[in-house]
């Protein structure tokens, strides 16, 4: 267990430890597990897309339980309140006063499932927390644990009872993580995998220093003018996009630069930014901050209900012409 | 009343015992008998999908009865709150405290009766129950009783005051049970019996919790899979994915459910420590029936079965093109 870190080079065993813990347990996700340990080590919060079963639960519980932190589980359906995340007072005949009952936003790592269920003042409940770091129930304002983090899963099929998220709140999430079907031979795997006993998932890392790393990604990691350029030309670029109405706004070029440096540090072990750091980390900042026209969403050969094809490709074509 | 259980042979016995029992008290659902146990003996949950009348509560009650379980109903209705169903922390004025009253998910065999008139938030309660064997209640999480498994109803036809089922909540039962009208020779055999016997129950426990247990874990560690199948199971489930017809098709839970079952029909049917493809197809309807969203193709009639005719036809077909 790594239990405390003075140096860049040692927060790149805190992610190669933790993916190789998760993989122990969940097959073809290592991808998926790099990009949440860095959204947590810079304060973002990740929004998981994928049709059902597609392990986006499991992942977020398996990610939570390797690093040893507290996770809640919270469904989200029509009926919900907001009292229902962030907790309610109550009153309390002994002591003849009003209690805080904290909610399940009292946890680091708090998993939302299909977010999109739930109603939007619910869903706006979740953005203060988000934030903030802090709840306000009943006008008391109180500090959420540290490290903090949503993981917000989302079924792209919309079906009845569903409350599409805006996109302002969409732009609040660092990450959308699109997760696809696995591929065949992963999937034999999994399925071998539950034939064996359930092993029990080890943390790998104490939480106290997950919070030096996060502030040495924050003090340490440098990133010179020619990268921020980069990132600006990246985030403009999308703005001009003729098939899109929205492109990408300033809180993305904020969160393309914060990943860009939890990803220098998790992944290349490096105090500084390269232009190929944030070329891995755009297209899961960038992807869910676009917003199509109507007739570029349905091209006729593909099935694209999201307009995921069109975004990817809109994305990697923009980045590609890019001169450095 | 038998006790422990050594042997996957032993398993096969248990099986016939129970079949003979509920099939002397309920006539026509042989199938569903078997698929109960199968789901029971695998850690599954069932939903049972019929029109009024189809004996799916009576069928669940003598079930549950034949094994000396504990079990509870819940009537669902569109009022019902998730604490009518996990229990609630009640203040007692003798003690000055809040006691825990456990809700009637402190069961074995828990019937959820017409599940989709419970509103969203009350399902979602059952989910955490399904997966984990656990209920929250009030931030405290208990340990429900071991086996634990969840029978469904749920009538076809949706009438005002029901709530859809999300697919996400479909794909945590493992199998769906269709119940429709019987046979007419079962229905006069029905009428005969009740002429008989009136509403007297007798129903005789024949197996001990502990055996059940038991015969789980034999199940779990005795059954041998191999490659080959697993591969005939992630082919089949891949297959339903790229099905012109479908929106949606099997999960990767889908494939675990399969896996599962296969292993269950292999011990308790044929009483074989190994799965054969045989097994495979024989639990496939059943377990991948509510599992697939169809393209809408004009409006479903009560004579297609509910929109059923459809999906018998593109899983038969699916099942037939991985086999050959």
């Amino acid at each position: 267990m790594i239990d405390s870190i003075k140096t860049i080079p040692e927060i790149k065993k805190i992610a190669d430890e933790v993916i190789g813990e998760v993989s122990k347990h969940l097959v073809g996700v290592e991808n998926y597990t790099r990009s949440l340990i860095t959204a947590l080590l810079v304060g973002g919060h990740v929004l998981l897309e994928g049709v059902p079963g597609t392990a986006k639960t499991s992942l977020a519980k398996v990610f939570a339980e390797s690093l040893g932190l507290s996770m809640r589980r919270i469904q989200a359906t029509p009926d919900m309140m907001p009292g229902d995340i962030t907790g309610t007072r109550i009153y309390n005949p002994k002591t003849l006063e009003f209690e805080f009952r904290p909610g399940p936003i009292f946890a680091n790592v708090v998993l939302v499932d299909e977010i999109n269920r739930a109603p939007p003042k619910t869903q706006a409940a979740l953005l203060e927390c988000m934030q903030e770091t802090q709840v306000t129930v009943d006008g008391i304002t109180s500090k959420l644990q540290q490290p903090f983090m949503v993981i917000a899963t989302k079924n792209p099929i919309e079906t009845e009872g569903t409350f599409p998220l805006s996109a302002v709140q969409l732009d609040r999430f660092m990450f959308r993580l699109v997760l696809d079907y696995q591929e065949k031979k992963d999937e034999v795997e999994m399925l071998k995998r539950k034939l064996g006993k359930r092993q029990k998932v080890q943390a790998v890392v104490k939480s106290s220093t997950l919070i030096s790393a996060a502030s040495l990604i924050h003090s340490d990691v440098k990133t010179n003018d020619e990268v921020l350029d980069y990132m600006v030309k990246v985030v403009r670029k999308t703005r001009g996009f003729p098939q899109a109405i929205l492109g990408a706004s300033p809180t993305a070029s904020v969160a393309l630069l914060n990943a860009a440096k939890g990803y220098a540090a998790l992944v290349g072990g490096r105090d500084y930014v390269t232009i190929e750091d944030v070329k891995a980390v755009a297209f899961d900042i960038l992807n869910h901050r676009i917003v199509l026209k109507q007739e570029a969403m349905y091209s006729p050969e593909e099935r694209d209900i999201t307009g995921m094809q069109q975004i990817k490709s809109m994305l990697s074509s923009s980045i590609e012409s890019i001169k450095v | 009343m038998i006790e422990d259980v050594k042997s996957i042979s032993e398993i096969k016995k248990i099986t016939e015992a129970i079949e003979n029992q509920v099939s002397s008290y309920v006539v026509g659902w042989e199938g569903v008998t078997k698929s109960l146990i199968i789901a029971l003996l695998t850690g599954g949950h069932v939903l049972l999908e019929g029109v009024p009348g189809t004996a799916k509560t009576y069928l669940a009650k003598i079930f549950s009865d034949s094994l000396s379980l504990a079990f509870k109903r819940i009537q669902s209705t569109p009022d019902l709150m998730p604490a009518d169903i996990t229990g609630s922390h009640i203040f007692n004025p003798k003690s000055m405290d809040f006691e825990f009253r456990p809700g009637p998910i402190f069961a074995n065999v828990v019937l959820m009766d017409e599940i989709n008139r419970a509103p969203p938030k009350t399902q979602a309660a059952l989910l955490e129950c399904m997966q984990e064997t656990q209920v929250t209640v009030d931030g405290v999480t208990t340990k429900l009783k071991e086996p634990f498994m969840l029978i469904a109803t749920k009538n076809p036809i949706e009438f005002a005051g029901t709530y859809q089922m999300p697919p996400a909540q479909l794909d945590r039962f493992m199998s769906r049970l269709i119940m429709n009208y019987p046979p007419r020779g079962a229905w006069v055999e029905v009428l005969k019996r009740k002429n008989d016997r009136g509403e007297a129950v007798n129903v005789k426990p024949l197996v001990k919790a502990s055996a059940l247990i038991s015969a789980r874990e034999l199940i779990q560690e005795k059954i041998k899979v191999s490659d080959d199948i697993l591969d005939y199971i992630a082919e089949m489930v891949r297959a339903t994915r790229k099905l012109p017809q479908a929106v949606l098709g099997a999960s990767p839970t889908a494939a675990v459910s399969l896996l599962m079952a296969s292993k269950g029909y292999a011990a308790t049917v044929a009483g074989r420590d190994y799965v054969t493809k045989e097994d495979v197809r024989a639990v496939a309807f059943d377990i991948l029936n509510h599992r697939l969203m169809l393209r809408q193709e004009g409006p479903s009639t009560p004579s297609e079965e509910y929109g059923l005719v459809r999906i018998r036809g593109v899983i038969e077909q699916t099942v037939k093109a991985v086999s050959s």
